[in-house]
């Protein structure tokens, strides 16, 4: 109970974290870039939209720094988060919406596929430790998992939509099908969605399977292991409850931990392939100087890291049972 | 067990032995040892090679590069050629040129990025543990806090303000935000390492933190600081050309991620300025890989149970002994071992860790296997049991295990697995470790249970609680997890789980070692109760003798991986023949016995990968005589006693010696 206790204290911490930062960035920057960033939209923009802005920095000039940070807190824990100014009048908090389910359908699925094909086949590779997936896989995915995200984007996009012409070259559907529901559709989607995919997925797998080989190696060598191979259990049964039941578990805690790497990836993935995610839209933000939208979908990715994180525990909790009994 | 971990001193006799602590063989001459470590390892080579490669490109660009990087003065998008190897850019400059005057940045931007994140996470782990309470508490924080926000994004939001970030922006960013992984790493090596005999040491001494902390903690975690140093460059070089790329970087800058950026806004994929796009982003993975590959292979390095070793037996298998094979005391043997010889692989080549070691075993004999740590003995149980091999780098290497009839050495694990268990059960020395520590006790019983019968969840119940109820636990802890149970209760667990199916032997590895002397003896005498009733056989392994001295019929002494003397326990008891039992004897207090002095075995166990000539004993033994270095003593039979020594050439000993023992043993007193 206590550990649950600890783990939503340190997620509230967190969270308070990077809303703080969101506040605090833009008035630490040379030359206050809030202040500078309002005087350059007076006049150019509605009065509506600057008060989004206004609301966005938490700046109102007749509040002291500390006054405008609890109005800002207020506003966030309401779920304020301004007007965007490249979907004016849109609120941010509609947008972002809009673009959550791409994201979560393509990082979300891929991350998790790519963390389970990646924990089975290190399993494996420590299991059959010497053999050829043993001696091929760690050098290739040493390799592939210093590869950059947008680059492999880029050559993929390269290889299979413009060399070859097998599959779409950018974009989350094909604006000229009806967006609806269909078996159309979603197949269009779904076609959209290889290409990213596939790269999300070859970058982020190398670094599961290393390191869930390397957890295997060590567990291997654990007197548990030995006494099952003494107690003359079925390999893979040592293999699954034994080994792989306790390897596991660190992996889960880095899982929580290489989280914020994929996520960087996605972020750039979904660039390149003008993917209508969070990413895209994050940078498109970042680009028209679209500081709300910015700062919330900043704040989304925190949350959303931070759900995965807990999501790791509740998971290590139901495999851990000593996790469960730590005070 | 490993040969390695054979500690130099005769009180160890007296400890638990176990792992030698990695840490403190890593004090010593680190640095030498990297290196060499390094050029052996295949992925720590190629990453030296291209890190060179890039850093030769990254001082000498102008020396180098065939063109000026920014002169427009070619025609654009062209091909590759022997001009241009890599083509040229839409504004008509050549890409190698970019490509080799944009190096620099990115190795000065790994090397920076990767010196402050280090030096950060060094100041930040190594004094949050050793400071530890309050500082420690807000350092991890804050350590945590950093490590879960998404520093990509966070450090997108800052260059979003801070347009065109100049290199200096950057390192001093990515450097500030990319240190928590391995002060993380840093704080917990140190929290291992705090309550350490040379830093206790050093605590009793009165030296200063800083000096602690600078002079004996720091050149122990040498890995862990290049570990933290690799994976931050690693993040840097990767980090920094994608901001490039998406134009938040200096768009004026020479580097991989600029020129990525260009060709992007010039859909240079699209319009056959293929290279263009695609060359920046190979020289970021190659940089990136070197750092990986030094990383991973760094990994392998400060952890050898990652490497791969393979046991070269040339050279290994052991010349036939010519002694004679005790007769066991009763008629009926379950088990005879007859030249059984084990090997190790190590780095210096294969150790050979039981060296043709003979006996018998009758039914429900106990046996008895004693010696000091590193002698082999567990090596010899586990030898028996057939739990060597991968992932562990000991091999029977020579003899015959022959129990109830059938040479185990030759039988394959798919043979193996029926008579295990069933037949042959094995308890082992810290139940701690050996019992799965995320299953249920029922859980690991019902597991052993389906593997050899085809017995219902009810029966499996019921003979689990029967024999939980042998060793005096409350069935009640069927559903409990090893954590939750004592010391004690995990050990008597652990004897039940080897009874399940009441096999003809039980192998234990030093059982009651990890308990306290009561405990150790309520257990001792169950295991005895036990094994009188149910008739199996057991072969016990200890560093203590006076443990087993009332229960084992017979009892093997080991030394340096041979058999030293083997009798009656009785026998061995009251007339120590080998002058090694002697000094083990006078090493043990006993508990009924009147108070003496106990005595050390001078000197240290030999190396055994550099076993001494002749008989291996004769370096510590007050009797040797340089005769005894010659030759190798075979064992002889004393009275039905085996006894390795020259002494006993004659059959029996010359009086004067025996008085010389007796004195010798005094005397050290």
């Amino acid at each position: 109970m206590r550990f649950v206790l600890r783990r939503f204290a340190f997620f509230f911490a967190t969270l308070w974290a990077a809303v703080t930062l969101n506040f605090l960035i833009p008035r630490l920057m040379p030359g206050n870039a809030a202040i500078a960033m309002m005087g350059r939209y007076r006049g150019r923009v509605n009065p509506n939209a600057l008060h989004a802005l206004e609301i966005a920095f938490g700046i109102n000039t007749h509040q002291s720094l500390i006054g405008a940070y609890f109005t800002y807190l207020g506003n966030i824990v309401r779920g304020h988060f301004g007007i965007s100014l490249t979907f004016f009048p849109d609120a941010v908090s509609h947008e972002v919406l809009q673009a959550l389910p791409w994201t979560l359908g393509l990082v979300g699925i891929t991350t998790i596929l790519a963390f389970i094909i990646g924990t089975l086949v290190g399993l494996l590779a420590a299991w059959r430790r010497g053999g050829v997936l043993d001696g091929l896989l760690p050098p290739i995915f040493v390799i592939t998992s210093a590869f950059p995200y947008f680059w492999l984007a880029l050559l993929s996009i390269w290889l299979f939509a413009i060399k070859l012409g097998w599959l779409p070259e950018s974009g989350g559907y094909d604006v000229t099908t009806n967006v609806a529901w269909s078996w159309a559709f979603v197949g269009d989607m779904l076609r959209h969605s290889i290409l990213p995919a596939a790269t999300i997925l070859v970058t982020s797998v190398g670094g599961w399977i290393l390191t869930m080989r390397n957890n295997t190696i060590s567990v291997l060598a654990e007197d548990y292991v030995r006494m099952a191979r003494a107690k003359g259990l079925a390999p893979w049964r040592i293999m699954w409850t034994y080994a792989g039941r306790n390897a596991i578990l660190p992996n889960l805690t880095g899982f929580a931990m290489s989280l914020g790497f994929v996520v960087s990836g996605a972020i750039l993935v979904e660039f390149v392939f003008n993917y209508p995610g969070v990413g895209w839209m994050f940078l498109q933000s970042v680009e028209n100087q679209d500081y709300a939208l910015m700062q919330a979908l900043f704040l989304l990715i925190t949350v959303a890291v931070l759900i995965a994180i807990l999501a790791a525990d509740g998971a290590t909790a139901i495999l851990d049972p000593r996790t469960r009994d730590r005070t | 067990m490993t040969i390695q971990s054979v500690t130099a001193t005769a009180d160890a006799a007296t400890t638990a032995p176990g792992p030698g602590p990695p840490i403190a063989e890593a004090r010593r001459g680190f640095g030498a040892d990297l290196w060499r470590a390094v050029a052996r390892n295949r992925k720590a080579m190629a990453g030296v090679v291209l890190l060179l490669f890039f850093l030769v490109l990254a001082v000498f660009p102008g020396q180098l590069a065939p063109d000026d990087p920014t002169a427009e003065i070619f025609l654009p998008g062209l091909g590759p050629s022997s001009q241009h190897w890599f083509g040229t850019t839409a504004y008509g400059q050549d890409v190698l040129s970019q490509l080799i005057w944009g190096t620099r940045q990115s190795v000065v931007i790994a090397l920076a990025v990767g010196g402050l994140a280090t030096a950060i996470a060094v100041l930040v782990g190594v004094s949050a543990a050793y400071l530890g309470g309050v500082a420690d508490g807000v350092l991890s924080l804050i350590t945590d806090v950093i490590l879960v926000i998404p520093i990509f994004p966070l450090i997108i939001v800052i260059a979003a303000y801070e347009k065109n970030a100049g290199l200096f922006t950057l390192v001093v960013v990515l450097g500030a935000l990319g240190w928590s992984y391995g002060a993380r790493q840093l704080r917990s090596q140190t929290l291992s390492l705090r309550t350490r005999d040379f830093l206790e040491a050093a605590r009793v001494r009165g030296e200063r933190k800083f000096y602690v902390i600078v002079f004996e903690i720091l050149p122990t975690m040498t890995s862990l600081i290049v570990a933290s140093f690799l994976g931050a460059a690693l993040y840097a070089v990767l980090f920094a050309a994608g901001l490039q790329f998406i134009g938040l970087g200096d768009p004026n800058s020479q580097s991989w991620g600029t020129m990525l950026y260009w060709a992007e806004n010039n859909e240079a994929l699209g319009a056959n300025m293929v290279l263009w796009a695609i060359m920046p982003g190979v020289c970021v993975a190659l940089l990136g890989a070197a750092f990986a590959l030094l990383n991973y292979a760094f990994d392998e390095i400060s952890n050898p149970a990652l490497r791969l070793r393979r046991l070269d037996i040339t050279g290994t298998r052991t010349r036939p002994d010519t002694g004679t094979v005790a007769a066991p005391v009763a008629s009926e043997r379950i088990l005879e071992v007859r030249g059984l010889s084990v090997a190790y692989a190590t780095d210096d080549g294969p150790v050979v860790a039981v060296d043709r070691v003979d006996f018998d075993l009758a039914r429900g004999e106990f046996l008895g296997i004693v010696g000091e740590s590193g002698c082999g003995k567990s090596t010899l149980m586990y030898a028996i049991a057939r739990l060597l091999g991968p992932p562990f780098s000991g091999e029977i290497t020579d003899g015959q295990i022959i129990f109830r009839g059938r040479d185990m050495v030759t039988l394959a694990e798919r043979q193996l697995r029926h008579i295990r268990w069933r037949e042959f059960s094995v308890v082992m020395q810290s139940a701690m470790n050996a019992l799965n520590p995320v299953l249920t006790i029922e859980a690991q019983m019902r597991d052993a249970c389906k593997a050899h019968s085809n017995m219902s969840s009810k029966e499996i119940l019921e003979r689990s609680t029967e024999v939980l109820r042998l060793v005096s636990i409350d069935p009640i802890h069927l559903h409990s997890y090893p954590h939750q149970l004592s010391g004690g209760m995990r050990q008597r667990a652990m004897i039940a789980m080897a009874l399940l199916f009441t096999p003809e032997l039980v192998i234990m590895d030093e059982p009651t070692s990890a308990l306290d002397v009561v405990a150790q003896r309520s257990l001792m005498v169950q295991i005895k109760e036990l094994q009188e009733r149910l008739g199996f056989a057991v072969i016990f392994v200890t560093h203590d003798m006076s443990l087993v001295s009332h229960f084992s019929d017979r009892l093997l002494v080991m030394y340096a991986a041979q058999v030293a003397e083997f009798g009656k326990t009785r026998q061995i008891f009251e007339t120590p023949r080998h002058p090694y039992t002697r000094a083990l004897l006078d090493a043990f207090p006993s508990i009924h016995g009147p108070k003496v002095h106990l005595t050390g075995i001078p000197g240290a166990p030999p190396d055994l990968a550099r076993p001494p000539e002749g008989c291996r004993f004769a370096p510590r033994c007050p009797h040797a005589t340089p005769r005894f270095c010659s030759a190798e003593p075979p064992l002889f039979d004393v009275e039905g006693d085996l006894v390795r020594c020259f002494l006993y050439e004659n059959g029996t000993v010359p009086e004067t010696a025996v008085d010389t023992v007796v004195t010798a043993s005094e005397g050290v007193a």
